[in-house]
């Protein structure tokens, strides 16, 4: 039994990782029914901004808010070069444009960063803090992830339900139409929702980073996670992303933990598969998933 | 105050507005009534924004309106309540009624908040509710009460008898033409049930095929036996 709680709080810094990577996929898909295969491609690019800037000023908290600035100025390059002139209603042109630019980025960061995996520096204490007598296996830095993420989570509900930007983000998302009409300039909180979830995804990234290491390729499992994470969830419901995504966190580590960690993808992608079968449209969804 | 002038609309070789031309003037209902295909949903979209003309427009008090965006051309006061399900079923009352004024500034969207609620006492009952959860009737007040946020001096309603049941459509026309007279509004009506258009309209204007065949008051469209056979089919 200890065992078990041991894996599943080990599990918790991984979880709030995989539910922001699926957040930012949730953002994107909400407004414009696409699936952004990008997200990761462009949170191991700003992770890598991240990392010289940490190498230029020695400051993990400068590098974390240059993530964040180059994830949202990101997000808007990919929407303006590949989203827009993909026609407008070809969603599957768009998905597979996505897929495009994660190859693209890949292939950009091994140029401009080579010498493939580098080790990204702790920013905190990242072993087992020591209470009670004994070493639990969630450290400083795994507080440090679920907090910044249950505080982004916050500004994202706030932003959501309070605000004006909110409501016409929703609006358009829900009918872009209805919105237009009511003056709301769809195309321009597109835009936003492009840059907000590059600024999720890289803060993803860079959380990820120092528990693993950085290269071209390494946030490709963090996909598979977050989009399993992100379809359980309903795709286009941010409290599903939110929970499922911890809750992926906590199924890998006890995969890893009594099995192997090669097994965790494996279990996702099952667990997906399952999901299809019995609840195509997602646990959180709001819409009915279309039949077959 | 919402001048047409010769406009015309294709839809690739289809030409669905065909040199239509009308005055809508303000503190009075103007009802375009005609069979389905007639060109009166185009219209009504042309005029929002949501479809390009091909030739000639539209003013509002002398300000050309087509061509632009429809986030544009709500900013110009010219106000469109669409066919259908205008409202947004995931948001609330309260949210719906909010996103039909946002671009405003905060004085004059509370003062238009406030008076649609007086306008229809039930949206303010059901502020807090998912707009889904209201029946038919409530959905099209809240569908003219969203386009009304913006407060317009023209306001387009696109069929707003469609799914309701009679008694109601006639509250809703009856309150719409009362709004014309009172706060100087410009409406432009599009109907295909041609009875109650013309009851509350002080012009009618029949269109079919997308030319305008006749234009003339409510009550002499409603007494033109010949016309309603040919055009109106009743």
């Amino acid at each position: 039994m200890t065992t078990f709680i041991d894996y599943l709080l080990g599990g918790l810094g991984s979880g709030a990782i995989i539910a922001l990577m699926a957040l930012a996929l949730v953002l994107i898909w909400r407004s414009t029914r696409v699936v952004n295969f990008a997200q990761v491609g462009q949170a191991m690019f700003t992770t890598f901004i991240a990392l010289s800037i940490q190498t230029w000023t020695g400051s993990w908290y400068i590098a974390l808010i240059g993530a964040l600035a180059a994830g949202a100025v990101l997000g808007v390059i990919v929407q303006y070069l590949v989203l827009r002139p993909v026609k407008r209603n070809d969603t599957s042109g768009a998905i597979i444009a996505t897929f495009g630019v994660l190859i693209a980025l890949q292939a950009a960061a091994g140029m401009i960063w080579p010498g493939g995996s580098q080790a990204f520096p702790q920013p905190f204490n990242n072993s087992g803090i020591e209470f009670a007598g004994r070493v639990w296996p969630i450290s400083i830095y795994d507080f440090v992830v679920i907090g910044i993420t249950a505080l982004l989570v916050l500004g994202l509900t706030l932003l959501f339900t309070k605000t004006s930007l909110g409501l016409s983000m929703r609006a358009a998302a829900f009918n872009p139409e209805v919105a237009r009409l009511s003056g709301v300039r769809v195309s321009r909180v597109l835009t936003f929702g492009w840059a907000l979830a590059g600024s999720v995804g890289a803060v993803a990234g860079v959380l990820v980073a120092p528990v693993s290491t950085i290269s071209p390729n390494s946030f490709d499992i963090l996909l598979v996670f977050a989009f399993t994470a992100a379809v359980i969830g309903g795709l286009d419901s941010l409290i599903g992303a939110i929970s499922i995504g911890v809750f992926a966190g906590l199924v890998i580590s006890l995969v890893s933990g009594y099995s192997d960690s090669g097994n965790a993808p494996v279990v996702a992608l099952l667990l997906l598969a399952l999901n299809l079968i019995l609840k195509p449209e997602g646990i959180f969804s709001h819409h009915k998933a279309r039949s077959v | 105050m919402l001048t047409i002038t010769e406009l015309s609309v294709n839809y690739g070789a289809v030409q669905a507005l065909s040199s239509v031309s009308m005055e809508v003037p303000k503190g009075e209902v103007t009802a375009v009534i005609g069979a389905n295909g007639a060109g009166k949903s185009t219209l009504m979209r042309t005029l929002s924004g949501l479809v390009k003309p091909g030739s000639g427009g539209a003013t509002v008090g002398g300000v050309t309106i087509t061509g632009r965006k429809p986030e544009d051309i709500v900013r110009l006061g010219v106000s469109l309540v669409p066919e259908g399900r205008s409202t947004i079923p995931e948001l609330t009352v309260e949210e719906n009624l909010r996103l039909g004024g946002l671009w405003r500034d905060k004085a004059g969207r509370n003062s238009t908040h406030a008076q649609v609620f007086d306008l229809f006492p039930v949206l303010a009952q059901r502020r807090k509710m998912r707009a889904d959860t209201l029946s038919g009737g409530e959905r099209q007040q809240l569908a003219i009460g969203r386009a009304l946020m913006s407060d317009p001096r023209v306001l387009l309603l696109d069929e707003p008898s469609l799914g309701l049941a009679p008694l109601i459509v006639t509250q809703i026309l009856e309150l719409v033409s009362r709004l014309a007279s009172e706060s100087d509004l410009a409406v432009l009506l599009v109907e295909q049930n041609a009875v109650t258009a013309l009851r509350v309209a002080t012009t009618g204007v029949v269109l079919n095929l997308g030319k305008v065949v006749m234009v003339g008051s409510g009550a002499e469209i409603a007494s033109d036996e010949k016309l309603r056979h040919a055009y109106l089919g009743y």
